[in-house]
């Protein structure tokens, strides 16, 4: 390969253009080649086709195969002379530049000034003839010396081994930067499109120290625009350029204040008794917005207020806390008069929060004013809201029943405990590619839902020892996954330490750069998991290991009722549908567990609470407290088994109502079962209503999966719900959508069809996501599709 | 339960997507799924693959309108819809998209049944002040929503503009003012996505403190309409005035502030750089046309002391125009109020349809700002129409039916595209915008 690349007037290809060797390669879309015209003799190799976000090579680069396979058809062979133009010269240099990193053989030239500097020369008009060329058999392989440096020599540059040049825009440089790197905008190499004189660019890159003997590393964010910096410098004799080609986000954000949690909170805070939200969002911009999350902070629909997610690791508090969060709730969580104060919401009335699917505590309406005095408040017990949401470590989900449960193995708490610490306020980790969920069960009915972690660890043993087998790769939403078991054994102490080890590697691997499919589950699918599991024992500092044995037996759908511990006392699950209860509803429980109790209140992954350790006399008084009449440990099965979303009422995507709505419903169809006399024969129905598609509500693992959705028809249109049948974690199965867009009034005769069906159909003792499993999808459609018409009674029992 | 659904289907058929798996490619989060799609779901990458990517795009906004969680927002560079923001999955924006899950043509129906006039009036009009060399063709639309701004019958009209820094490139605006609309009267020939900006545009205008703001007749109250209640013209081509109204058919929100639409009769749109590319073969300095002009098949490109600089069959234009337009057989705006156009009158007349009470009444409002005549060659606008109606046809790869349901599923666009030149391409992660905003 000739030195270069380097840059060539329009002249020059003019002179040289009918030589069969040297091609000219149009970089713009293939419509505008085709129809607009292009050089004559000109290939097309369109821009979106050499940049691929998603494949497994570095950054931007397209797999090697695809791009041979790309200049094979164009006609473009190995030794061949390439002359890239377009209406963008970034992307022609970026062509160049991916050449020359697969081994392009032949001069690799970039045209100075493009399409227009080509027409502005006599008679040389466009065609849009194509060039009659042989596809070739080109093969591209990755170069061992193509100019890519990894992060290790980034970091080095940092130390003083380079001179890191940023080739991002002033105000970009401005914003935020890799320590020690010199600003070197990539359009200020041109005027009026045209490369300046030597002499002036000379002056230029010596007055910003970049000189020809020393060793320089470009960046910028997704390796475009450094491409053009690349070639101009090498056209200007440059020896030891090189280039950052993946994006440096994560660095830039571990660096830069603003994506510091710590410092994010004392900004916040600042605001609290200096202007609020509106001086909050005029200095920091509208964008901190989206920033906030890391601090527990996720902006509601109605501007200028805010949910606040509260963590609870393993869903422990203890009674102080779980008061304090009560107290805060009744207090700030509260409608302001425009949005009907303390009539906001029908059903709830006012100052309530809500337990989630991953033992937070939600409340909202909190103003920025008020956030100082909260977050004060919970540092006096302990509470925290930071990394409740955003890209970190999210809070680590345990078994409810951790040290409780008679048959558990390992007593999850410590475990917990010192994964929370050790990414909390860490700046390092908080910005991760996306979210990062884990699970840690101690007890033998996977009561933490390991398959749908990024990592669950349920409990295993090895030559003796107790501690967990991992499983990767499980979500919900868009591109459900069930997590993969890797076979690997952990030790209790080691925990942390994997966790880090995987968020290490999310952050090599997992792209900042193709975002709508940057979930571990994603990066799991596309190792596959043995490669997957390689790759993290290489992040790790102890050898990985197969357990002997794994304990996993059975699987718990909730802990509603009255239970045994191990030490003989009793501990109650209270069923709170939908996981909301008033603030002062929450400090009464605390009060009661306090005064019964032995200072604990846990939360549960259905969103339902917890009172452990009561004598059988404490037991009784518990009982028989009138707070359990709404919070019962002995439910109808369909409120027992109700889980939703935050819903329309404040969430910014939410498409339909879920909370009240699901009340009513549960309520509704416990009369129902009651009516029909099936309400004996369920403990639990689980309808799980998801307001949107991204599963907040864990749709994909209810009895009835419901997500909400508008349907039309020609003349109206409205509210409704996909639904599915049968989700069932136990067996790793989640549901199908079965129907799509069921109006959404409808869906209570729906189930109660569906109960009806399963209720004729069923053999004995065969539960109801057995008969859902063993029933076909065409079969269970049709009984959802063809339910009676509304207001007609299901099966000859009136509802009102 | 996991994967696709072997009980619905016998096997991949081609041309009809496998039943619970959607999208072509390899899109990850179609891969190996555990879970089976619900038949009908919808989600922005569907639409992307099916129109944009497949580059059947009119750019009229629609989707970005429809999106209930603006989850849509238009890529500047590339002047199309893209997600900006988490997609939640509703359906709504293949739900209103005149290329797939609309079927326009039973939009139109509908829309001429319920509020069409029994006879709608045809008239050749010219403004009768100053609008009249403002606007392209007599100036009608300048003079008809100046009218009614002062008037007061409206706040506003959203209209197009050339922007300042970019010959050619139209911009929507929010004119406000009689100053305001001359200085946008003229045509444009690029789609703006006005649609998809109109909370952006009220945001900005601030009606509120406007001295001539409409009073809310529906009220009855003499107060001044609060920006939060506005009243808008809304100008636009053919496919942005079916969006806006089948919007409004549903009581969709975005259509709130729209009070009456205007039509623009087109039978395509430019893609600007594309526009400008060509202009530039024909030695044409873009930023020297002072007005395109389109009729009769002749494009004419004229700089500002009205003199000619191009005049040539307008299909030489054509690897300029948006592909999709050659789906669309609604020449002359049928959802309109009011359709303008040049078709059937002499030079210096604007061919007006009045099609509403709605249009009929600001017609009448208007009034006295015009001259108005029988139209010249009332059988010139039906032929053309019957021509593009028929030539659409000829090109769509579905039926075209305005007797049938007016939504068309995922499945059924499958079908009827798949194997064509129009068919979904898959997407492409290079061209899609990385967001960074999720629940």
């Amino acid at each position: 390969m000739s030195f270069g690349p380097a840059v060539v007037s329009p002249s020059w290809l003019e002179a040289h253009r009918e030589s069969d060797s040297v091609v000219a390669v149009d970089v713009r879309d293939r419509r505008d080649y085709e129809e607009l015209g292009h050089l004559p003799g000109a290939v097309s190799v369109p821009g979106d086709r050499f940049r691929d976000p998603s494949s497994v090579a570095a950054g931007k680069l397209p797999a090697a195969d695809d791009f041979a396979d790309l200049l094979a058809e164009a006609g473009i062979d190995p030794d061949d002379t390439l002359v890239a133009y377009g209406g963008d010269p970034a992307l022609a240099a970026r062509f160049l530049v991916t050449a020359l990193v697969y081994g392009h053989e032949g001069s690799l030239y970039l045209l100075d000034g493009g399409l227009e500097a080509w027409r502005d020369g006599d008679d040389r008009s466009l065609t849009t003839d194509v060039p009659d060329r042989e596809p070739t058999d080109y093969e591209a392989a990755l170069c061992e010396d193509a100019p890519l440096v990894d992060r290790d020599a980034v970091e080095a540059a940092v130390e003083g081994d380079a001179v890191l040049v940023d080739t991002r825009t002033a105000a970009e440089y401005e914003q935020s930067r890799i320590p020690g790197a010199v600003h070197l905008d990539w359009e200020d190499l041109l005027e009026d499109g045209r490369l300046k004189s030597e002499d002036d660019l000379e002056a230029l890159l010596a007055e910003r120290g970049i000189e020809p003997d020393e060793r320089i590393l470009l960046y910028c964010n997704t390796a475009r625009r450094l491409s053009h910096t690349f070639v101009v410098l090498r056209h200007l004799g440059y020896e030891d350029v090189a280039f950052y080609e993946g994006s440096l986000t994560d660095w830039v954000r571990a660096e830069a204040p603003e994506w510091d949690p710590v410092e994010l909170q004392e900004q916040v805070r600042h605001y609290a008794d200096n202007g609020g939200f509106e001086a909050m969002v005029d200095e920091l911009g509208e964008d901190v917005l989206g920033r906030l999350k890391l601090i527990g902070l996720y902006h509601q629909k109605q501007r200028g207020y805010f949910m606040l997610r509260t963590r609870a690791p393993g869903g422990r508090l203890t009674v102080e806390q779980a008061r304090t969060i009560g107290e805060v709730a009744d207090e700030f969580a509260r409608a302001p008069a425009e949005y009907g104060g303390p009539d906001q919401n029908p059903v709830f009335g006012d100052g309530y929060l809500d337990a989630t699917t991953r033992q937070d505590v939600q409340m909202h309406w909190i103003e920025i004013e008020d956030v100082a005095e909260i977050w004060d408040r919970y540092d006096a017990v302990g509470l925290s809201t930071m990394q409740a949401c955003g890209n970190s470590v999210r809070n680590v989900v345990g078994c409810p029943a951790a040290g409780l449960d008679p048959d558990e193995t390992v007593d999850i708490e410590p475990v917990v405990e010192r994964v929370s610490q050790r990414f909390l306020g860490d700046h390092h980790y908080a910005n991760l590619p996306r979210k990062f969920k884990v699970s840690v069960t101690g007890c033998h009915e996977d009561c933490a839902r390991s398959g749908i972690q990024d990592l669950g660890l349920t409990p295993a043993r090895k030559d003796g020892k107790d501690g967990f087998v991992a499983r990767v790769g499980g979500g919900l939403s868009d591109g459900p996954r069930v997590a993969s078991d890797i076979d690997l054994f952990v030790e209790p102490d080691q925990v942390d330490d994997l966790v880090a080890a995987m968020a290490d590697l999310f952050m090599d691997h997992g792209s900042y750069l193709d975002t709508a499919v940057n979930r571990l589950r994603f990066l799991v699918a596309e190792f596959g998991p043995e490669r997957f599991r390689e790759e993290l024992e290489s992040y790790a500092d102890f050898e990985f290991v197969e357990p002997d044995e794994v304990l996993t037996m059975d699987y718990r759908g909730d802990h509603v009722g009255v239970h045994e511990e191990a030490d003989g006392r009793s501990y109650v699950g209270l069923n709170v549908p939908t996981g909301r209860m008033g603030g002062d509803e929450f400090a009464e429980l605390a009060e009661l567990a306090d005064e019964l109790g032995d200072g604990e209140v846990r939360l549960t992954p259905n969103q339902n609470v917890l009172v452990p350790h009561l004598t059988d006399d404490d037991l009784e008084a518990l009982l028989e407290d009138p707070l359990l009449e709404r919070y019962s440990p002995d439910p109808g099965p369909f409120t027992r088994g109700i889980v939703t979303c935050t819903g329309r009422e404040f969430c910014n995507y939410g498409i339909i109502e879920t909370k009240n709505r699901a009340i009513r419903w549960a309520r509704e169809l416990d009369d129902w079962a009651e009516q029909v006399g099936i309400a004996d024969d369920h403990e639990a129905i689980r309808i799980h209503m998801s307001g949107c598609s991204a599963s907040c509500a864990q749709p994909q693992l209810g009895d009835f999966g419901l997500r909400g959705e508008v349907y039309r028809d020609d003349y109206e249109s409205g509210r409704a719900a996909d639904l599915g049948l049968g989700g069932d974690l136990g067996n790793d199965e989640f549901i199908d959508w079965l129907v799509g867009k069921i109006p959404i009034d409808d869906v209570p005769d729906v189930v109660k069809a569906t109960m009806c069906a399963y209720d004729a159909d069923s053999e004995p003792e065969e539960s109801f996501t057995e008969w859902a499993d063993r029933t076909s999808n065409a079969e269970l459609r049709e009984i959802v599709t063809e339910r009676p018409a509304r207001d007609s009674p299901a099966i000859g029992t009136e509802v009102s | 339960m996991s994967g696709t659904d072997p009980a619905a289907t016998d096997g991949p058929r081609p041309g009809v997507p496998q039943a619970g798996v959607k999208g072509i490619g390899e899109d990850p989060r179609e891969q190996d799924r555990d879970v089976a799609e619900a038949p009908g779901k919808i989600w922005f990458r569907d639409l992307d693959e099916a129109v944009i990517e497949a580059d059947r795009c009119i750019q009229c906004a629609s989707c970005v309108a429809a999106c209930p969680s603006d989850s849509i927002g238009i890529d500047e560079d590339e002047g199309r819809p893209t997600l900006v923001k988490m997609c939640t999955g509703c359906s709504r924006c293949w739900d209103f998209c005149p290329r797939s899950g609309l079927r326009y043509e039973r939009h139109l129906e509908l829309t001429q049944e319920e509020r069409g006039l029994a006879e709608p009036g045809t008239y050749a009009a010219r403004a009768t002040d100053e609008a009249a060399n403002a606007g392209q063709d007599g100036g009608v639309v300048t003079a008809l929503l100046a009218a009614l701004l002062e008037a007061g019958e409206i706040d506003g009209a959203v209209v197009a503009r050339e922007q300042e820094d970019e010959p050619l490139r139209g911009e929507a605006v929010l004119a406000t003012s009689r100053e305001e609309l001359l200085a946008a009267g003229g045509s444009i020939y690029n789609q703006t996505m006005g649609l998809g900006q109109l909370d952006e545009l009220l945001a900005d205008a601030d009606l509120g403190s406007e001295a001539h703001g409409a009073s809310d007749s529906r009220a009855g109250s003499e107060t001044t309409r609060e920006t939060d209640d506005p009243a808008l013209a809304f100008v636009g081509t053919p496919c942005m005035i079916q969006g806006a109204t089948a919007l409004d058919r549903y009581d969709h929100e975005p259509a709130d502030p729209i009070a009456l639409t205007v039509a623009l009769m087109c039978t395509r749109s430019f893609e600007h750089s594309r526009l400008v590319s060509r202009l530039e073969t024909f030695d044409v300095d873009p930023a020297a046309v002072d007005t395109l002009d389109i009729s009769d098949g002749e494009l004419r490109a004229t700089d500002a002391a009205g003199e000619t600089l191009l005049e040539t069959d307008v299909d030489a234009f054509d690897a300029a125009g948006l592909r999709g337009c050659d789906e669309c057989a609604d020449f002359v705006g049928g959802a309109a109020d009011i359709s303008v156009g040049n078709v059937g009158s002499s030079d210096g007349e604007t061919t007006v349809v009045v099609r509403t009470e709605t249009g009929e009444s600001a017609w009448e409002t208007a009034a006295p700002a015009l001259e108005t005549a029988a139209i010249d060659r009332p059988a010139t606008l039906e032929k053309l129409a019957d021509w593009n109606r028929r030539r659409a046809e000829s090109i769509l790869p579905r039926e075209y039916d305005p007797e049938a349901g007016i939504g068309i599923t995922y499945e059924h666009h499958r079908e009827s595209y798949d194997g064509t030149d129009r068919e979904p391409e898959p997407l492409n992660p290079a061209r899609v915008h990385q967001y960074e905003e999720w629940c």
